[in-house]
């Protein structure tokens, strides 16, 4: 009996309802702080919060102090659509996240039903977007994006007969994909296509088969194990066809498994790294929170959580409203040019972000990824 | 079990009934929508304790019936516009007809070599989803935009209305537990039972271990297959990452910690594994660390489960109850099932 008295003490403490207080702003952040994708909800969750300080040091938006929300979405579809009902109901303005793009397709109904503004940070799947919710928002890429600066950078650089070699998950087979239409619809031609199989040690095959094709260059849309392979495989075959990979390959393991010689020259997309974040306010961000944690932020994603922030903070100045319309409005017709953590944002009528993110990076000759544009 | 606590059950039971239906009156769409998921975590749990707990199978690969399930919900009903609630019964087909297919092979395994073949089997389950299989599953991205279910030309959403949803879910829960109660006081749950204490003399008792074990895998996967169905039409968006293998770990943690073949037991045991978590948030990051503790503490100091299955009770005379409680425990069980 003791033990059920305690639980039932422990429940009531949960079901404690949400306390209102008219002179803060809440702002939610759903973020894996749990599961498989933890470190990366730790970053956002830090940044949101090193943001939220600084802005409290200078009086708040309007006035009023901001309060951060934290939900864990535990990387899992539904723990994530329990912690969008637990932020809607702590009656946030708007809410920053999330991580993974089902992650945040399940809890997307739920903020589009309760009329919440979400501004997710790394959800790079196409569809989301393309459903028409007007309170959506997302602060990276999509996916075709990549393609279309894949291709770009492929053509500038005066290739015509290009290869495109994919591992059949649905993420590389989609660039693939996507890079071919691209492809097509340009003056140059494909002249390869096919997937290799993950996780194999032996890719002279496949090498060989492309050789026969003799294309200018090759783009690979799968992840770096296999990249790192490839590129050591190349060498050993005597292929001097250059590469060029996705931004799976943003892995320094793919240069252990290359080594520095074979991995020397190989480009991949990325967005650029927190190191090389190029405008101003990154500079003064990066400082900061070298200063609060003792280290730089890890991954771009985390960053562009903090960007969330930062444009939903200004949305609220500006429009002097919390009105959840009047913000998706402003996001997407009044903000231009605003100057971000990771360079300009811009919002177009879906919510997904204007303009280039993407950069291209290249392997120096001891391994070092270096930024190129 | 003492008369006392044996008479202060009831009540409690329903004191405890009649607080859950009442919740929707008094708590928001959040702590609802916690209460959704246990309730639809304890009917997993429900569905795993015939192939657990009654016939002492170790089974750690529950999580790929609920997956048949809801992706047959998802794909039909996104591909061809049928009610959800229609798919229900062949959800649970579905998902009890592969479980049949998969199970038949592997019944004879014992322990801990069934649970290895089982784990395998989530995890294959979940790669074929990842992997598109067929085409239709919608690989990595799963598939968005399942109806919600509707009853009566009223919808019942889980996002919008999770109080309806709770109803709908609540009366799906009654119904499980009635039937299972039933089955548990069965010829069948019986020979389970039976068959789970001593194979060697339940066989020589004359019940086909392979197919009663056979069966029980069938109704445990069908049950869970109508669950996929009832947690697709919540959450609306399903991908295999809802279908890992921590999800079969869950339902296996439920039934184990609750106490193995006990009704009770499993709904107490979806409460805590399912709830405490989210009385835990406010810890952020160390809530699991916190979920961690509270687990390992609870097998050392209770190992048989919170709520282990009461000995079975054979009334002799009219008036001696607890006599025959306490002698008859196993054999009473048994005994009712070789009795010609």
């Amino acid at each position: 009996m003791k033990k059920i008295l305690l639980l039932l003490v422990a429940a009531s403490l949960f079901w404690a309802g949400p306390v209102f207080s008219s002179d803060t702003i809440r702002i939610g952040l759903m973020c894996p702080l749990t599961g498989s994708w933890a470190s990366e909800g730790q970053d956002m969750r830090r940044i949101v919060e090193l943001l939220a300080d600084e802005i409290n040091e200078q009086g708040g938006i309007l006035g009023k102090t901001v309060e951060v929300v934290v939900a864990d979405d535990g990387g899992d579809p539904r723990t994530a659509a329990t912690a969008a009902q637990r932020l809607v109901q702590r009656d946030v303005v708007g809410v920053i996240g999330t991580y993974g793009s089902s992650i945040t397709e399940a809890s997307q109904n739920i903020y589009a039903a309760t009329g919440t503004l979400q501004i997710a940070n790394g959800s790079t799947s196409v569809r989301l977007s393309e459903k028409g919710l007007p309170y959506f928002f997302r602060t990276c890429p999509r996916d075709d994006e990549q393609g279309r600066v894949a291709v770009e950078t492929m053509l500038a650089d005066g290739h015509d007969k290009i290869a495109i070699l994919h591992d059949s998950t649905t993420y590389a087979r989609g660039l693939a994909d996507e890079a071919r239409a691209l492809i097509d619809a340009s003056a140059a031609e494909v002249v390869f296509f096919d997937a290799l199989t993950p996780g194999e040690q032996d890719y002279t095959t496949i090498l060989t088969q492309i050789r026969g094709n003799n294309p200018d260059v090759v783009f690979f849309t799968g992840y770096y194990p296999e990249a790192g392979m490839l590129l050591r495989q190349k060498l050993e075959m005597g292929l001097d066809t250059p590469f060029i990979g996705g931004d799976a390959n943003n892995n320094p393991d793919l240069v252990k498994i290359a080594g520095a010689r074979a991995g020397a020259g190989f480009r991949f997309l990325s967005p650029p790294v927190p190191g090389d974040l190029p405008s101003p306010e990154a500079k003064a961000f990066l400082d900061a929170y070298n200063e609060a944690y003792g280290q730089a932020p890890g991954s771009i994603w985390a960053v562009l959580a903090g960007d969330g922030f930062r444009v939903l903070a200004k949305a609220i100045e500006e429009t002097g409203s919390t009105d959840t319309d009047t913000i998706a409005d402003y996001l997407k017709n009044g903000l231009s040019e605003f100057p971000g953590l990771t360079g300009t944002i811009d919002f177009d009528d879906k919510g997904d972000r204007i303009g280039d993110v993407y950069r291209v990076y290249e392997v120096d000759d001891e391994g070092r990824f270096v930024l190129q544009m | 079990m003492t008369v006392a606590a044996r008479k202060i059950k009831k009540p409690l039971y329903a004191v405890i009934a009649a607080c859950w239906l009442a919740a929707p009156f008094f708590l928001g769409n959040y702590q609802l929508d916690v209460l959704n998921n246990i309730a639809i975590y304890a009917l997993l749990g429900l569905s795993l304790n015939i192939i657990l707990g009654y016939a002492g199978m170790f089974h750690m690969g529950h999580g790929a019936f609920f997956a048949v399930g809801a992706y047959t919900t998802a794909v039909i009903n996104t591909t061809w516009g049928v009610p959800v609630l229609w798919l229900l019964p062949l959800s649970g087909v579905a998902a009890g007809l592969f479980a049949l297919v998969v199970a038949k092979p592997i019944i004879h395994l014992r322990g801990d070599y069934l649970l290895i073949v089982t784990i395998g089997m989530v995890e294959i389950v979940r790669i074929a989803l990842v992997n598109n299989v067929f085409g239709i599953t919608g690989g990595s991205n799963g598939i968005f935009g399942i109806d919600a279910p509707s009853l009566f030309g009223r919808t019942i959403s889980g996002i919008v209305a999770p109080g309806d949803y709770f109803y709908l879910v609540t009366a799906f829960l009654a119904f499980t537990i009635t039937v299972f109660y039933l089955l548990e006081h069965s010829r069948f749950g019986r020979a389970l039972q039976f068959l789970n204490q001593d194979p060697v003399a339940a066989e020589g008792s004359g019940i086909d271990t392979a197919r009663y074990r056979l069966a029980a895998f069938g109704i445990g996967a069908f049950w869970a297959g109508m669950v996929g169905n009832l947690y697709a039409s919540k959450i609306t968006f399903i991908s295999p990452e809802s279908f890992s293998f921590w999800e079969s770990v869950v339902m296996f943690m439920i039934v184990i910690l609750g106490g193995a073949g006990s009704i009770p037991g499993v709904l107490l045991g979806a409460f805590l594994i399912i709830g405490l978590p989210e009385l835990f948030q406010g810890l952020q990051q160390y809530r699991l660390l916190l979920f961690g503790i509270v687990l390992v503490a609870m097998m050392i100091f209770r190992p048989q489960g919170i709520l282990p299955p009461a000995p079975r009770s054979y009334g002799v005379a009219e008036d001696d109850g607890e006599n025959g409680g306490q002698n008859s425990a196993q054999d009473g069980a048994s005994g009712g099932e070789v009795r010609p």
